[in-house]
C-alpha cells in the first residue's frame, strides 16, 4: 500500500530530476563532441578538443577565461574588504540614520545592471577607464560592494562588540583591535563575502559590455558570441566553465547547511 | 568616538558605497533632459515626450511585464508544488529538494544558452520530435525562441528562477507549514482543506517578497532577453540598449528616459518588497 502511494511521488521526483538536470547534461554532451547536427540525437564524434582549448594560451576561450577569473578574483577581494569596513560602520548606526544608510547600500543592488552601465559609462569614459580592465573592475565592484556591504551589515548586527571593548581595555590599539581581534573572528564571513563578490562579477554581462566597450572580453561575452556564431560546442563548454565555480560554492554551502541540520539538504 | 561623529561617518560611508549609482542616476536625469551626454541638445522635456508618446515604449513595457509576471507566477506555482510534495526529511524527498536547487548555481546567461540549445528549431526538442516522427524538418517545429509571446524566454526564466523560490518555499514549509497544518488537522480539516487553509496561505504570504525580487530582477535582465527574446516587440532592456547604441546621437536622450523607467520599476520592486516583508512579519 505504501509503495503504491509513493509511486506518484517517485514519478514527480523523476520528472523534477529530469527537467533540472537535462539541460546541464546536454551541455556536457555538447562540450565533449563535434559534428552534432539536426536531426541526429547523438554526435558523430566524441572529442576533448573543446576542453583542450581552455589550456591553449592562443585560444579566445582561454584568454577570456583568464580575464573573467582575474576580474572576479579582484572584485571579490576589493568588495569583501571594503564591504567589511562599510558594513561595520553602517551596522553601528541606529534610527533614521541606519535606515537611510541601508537604503543607500541597497541602491547598487536594486538598480538593473544595464541602467547602471549606461549611468556609469560617461563618467568612466571621461576618467579614461572605458575599454580598460580597471574600468570594468570598478564597474563590477559597484554592485558587488552593495551586496557585501548589506551582507556585513547583517553580520555586524549580531556581532559581539564587547570583544573589541575588552581588547581595547587590555591596551590594544585600534589597528590591533581590527587586525588581531575583529578580522580573525570574521574569517569565515570574509571568505563568504569574497565568494559573493566573485559571483557578481563572474556572470556579469551588461557592465562588461558597455564599460569594456568590446575590448575587455570575458567568458560570458564570448559565450554570447559563440551562440550568435552558431558555435554550440564552444558555447556549451564556456557555459559549463561558467557554472563550475557557483556550483562548487553551492555544494560547499549545502554541506555546511547539512552540518547545521537545516531543511534543504 | 561620539555618537554624532560615528553617525556622520557611517552615513558618509553609505553615501560613498552608493555614490556611483547616484552619479549614474543624476547623469541619466540630465541626459533625459538633454543637458548631458553625447546627444545633449539643450534642456527640454522633448525626450520624455518622444519616449512616453511612442507606442513602441508601451508595447515594450507591457511585453516585459508579461514576461516577468508569467515567469514569476509559473516558477512560484512550481515551487509551491515542490515544497508541498517533497517535504519528508529523508529519502526521495530530500534528494528531490537537493536536485531542485541545482540551477541556482547556473548563471543567467548559461540558462539562456540552454534555452537556445534545447528549444530552437534545430535544438534537442526538435531532434526528439524528429526521432518520434512528429516532424520532418526544423520548420515543422513551432518557434519557441525569439517568438512573439516569449515562450522560450519564459521557460528559460522559470527553469532559472524556480530553485530560488523553491528554496524559500522549502524553508517556509519546514518552519511554519507543518505546525499550521497540524493545527488545521486538530480542528478537523481533511487533507485538501488543510492544504487550502493552512499550507497554501503560509506559502503564499512567505513567498511574496521573494516573488517581487524575482519579478524585478527578471524585468531588468538583459542577457537572457538578448539571446531568447524577439526583435518585435522588444523587451525593455533591449529597447534601451538599441536606443543607447543608435547611430543617431538624438536617440541617446531617449535611452536615458528608458533607463529612468527601468530604475522606477526596480525602486517600485524595492518598496513593494519592504512593504510585504513587514506585513509577513506582522502576520507571523
Amino acid at each position: 500500500m505504501n509503495a503504491m502511494r509513493s509511486l506518484p511521488r517517485l514519478g514527480l521526483a523523476a520528472l523534477l530530476v529530469f527537467a533540472t538536470l537535462l539541460p546541464l547534461a546536454f551541455l556536457v554532451a555538447l562540450s565533449v563532441s563535434s559534428d552534432w547536427f539536426y536531426p541526429n540525437l547523438a554526435p558523430r564524434r566524441w572529442t576533448g578538443a573543446n576542453w583542450d582549448l581552455l589550456r591553449r594560451s592562443g585560444a579566445v576561450i582561454f584568454s577570456s577565461l583568464r580575464v573573467s577569473a582575474a576580474l572576479a578574483l579582484a572584485t571579490g577581494a576589493v568588495s569583501s574588504i571594503s564591504g567589511l569596513f562599510a558594513g561595520r560602520k553602517i551596522a553601528r548606526l541606529d534610527g533614521w540614520r541606519g535606515r537611510v544608510a541601508v537604503a543607500c547600500a541597497f541602491l547598487p543592488v536594486a538598480v538593473p545592471p544595464l541602467a547602471l552601465s549606461i549611468g556609469l559609462q560617461y563618467s568612466l569614459l571621461k576618467m579614461g577607464l572605458g575599454g580598460r580592465f580597471s574600468g570594468v573592475l570598478f564597474a563590477h565592484v559597484v554592485p558587488a560592494l552593495g551586496y557585501t556591504t548589506l551582507f556585513f551589515v547583517g553580520i555586524f548586527a549580531v556581532f559581539d562588540w564587547l570583544v573589541e571593548d575588552e581588547a581595547r581595555s587590555l591596551g590594544a590599539s585600534p589597528r590591533d583591535v581590527i587586525m588581531r581581534v575583529t578580522l580573525p573572528l570574521l574569517r569565515r564571513p570574509l571568505v563568504e563575502a569574497f565568494a559573493l563578490g566573485f559571483l557578481v562579477s563572474w556572470a556579469q554581462v551588461p557592465l562588461t559590455l558597455l564599460i569594456g566597450q568590446g575590448l575587455v572580453r570575458t567568458l560570458p561575452l564570448e559565450l554570447m558570441s559563440y551562440v550568435s556564431a552558431g558555435q554550440d560546442h564552444l558555447a556549451a563548454t564556456a557555459g559549463l566553465v561558467l557554472t563550475i565555480p557557483p556550483l562548487a560554492l553551492l555544494v560547499v554551502t549545502a554541506l555546511a547547511v547539512r552540518r547545521l541540520g537545516a531543511v534543504i539538504a | 568616538m561620539s555618537g554624532g561623529r560615528r553617525g556622520a561617518s557611517g552615513l558618509i560611508v553609505a553615501i560613498v558605497v552608493s555614490s556611483p549609482v547616484l552619479a549614474g542616476i543624476v547623469y541619466s536625469i540630465l541626459g533625459a533632459l538633454g543637458v548631458a551626454g553625447p546627444g545633449a541638445d539643450g534642456m527640454s522635456l522633448r525626450h520624455f515626450q518622444v519616449v512616453l508618446g511612442d507606442s513602441a515604449t508601451w508595447r515594450s513595457i507591457l511585453w516585459t511585464v508579461w514576461i516577468a509576471l508569467a515567469s514569476t507566477l509559473a516558477a512560484t506555482i512550481l515551487a509551491m508544488g515542490a515544497a508541498a510534495i517533497f517535504r519528508a526529511q529523508q529519502g526521495v524527498d530530500r534528494f528531490a529538494r537537493l536536485v531542485a536547487i541545482v540551477p541556482l548555481a547556473v548563471p543567467h546567461v548559461v540558462a539562456a544558452l540552454c534555452g537556445v540549445l534545447i528549444l530552437s528549431q534545430s535544438g534537442l526538442l526538435a531532434r526528439l520530435a524528429f526521432a518520434a516522427s512528429l516532424q520532418s524538418s526544423p520548420a515543422d517545429m513551432p518557434a519557441l525562441t525569439s517568438d512573439r509571446y516569449g515562450i522560450g524566454l519564459i521557460i528559460a526564466l522559470v527553469w532559472k528562477e524556480f530553485p530560488f523560490l523553491a528554496l524559500v518555499a522549502f524553508a517556509l514549509i519546514a518552519q511554519r507549514g507543518v505546525a499550521l497544518e497540524e493545527t488545521a488537522r486538530t480542528l478537523g480539516a481533511g487533507a485538501l482543506r488543510t492544504f487550502r487553509v493552512a499550507t497554501l496561505p503560509a506559502l503564499w504570504r512567505g513567498l511574496l517578497p521573494a516573488m517581487i525580487a524575482v519579478f524585478t530582477f527578471v524585468a531588468g535582465n538583459y542577457e537572457v532577453a538578448v539571446l531568447l527574446a524577439p526583435s518585435s516587440p522588444l523587451a525593455l532592456p533591449l529597447l534601451t540598449m538599441e536606443r543607447y547604441t543608435d547611430s543617431s546621437l538624438a536617440a541617446r536622450g531617449d535611452a536615458f528616459v528608458l533607463v529612468l523607467l527601468a530604475i522606477m520599476v526596480s525602486l517600485w520592486g524595492v518598496i513593494a518588497h519592504e512593504w510585504f516583508a513587514s506585513r509577513v512579519e506582522v502576520v507571523e
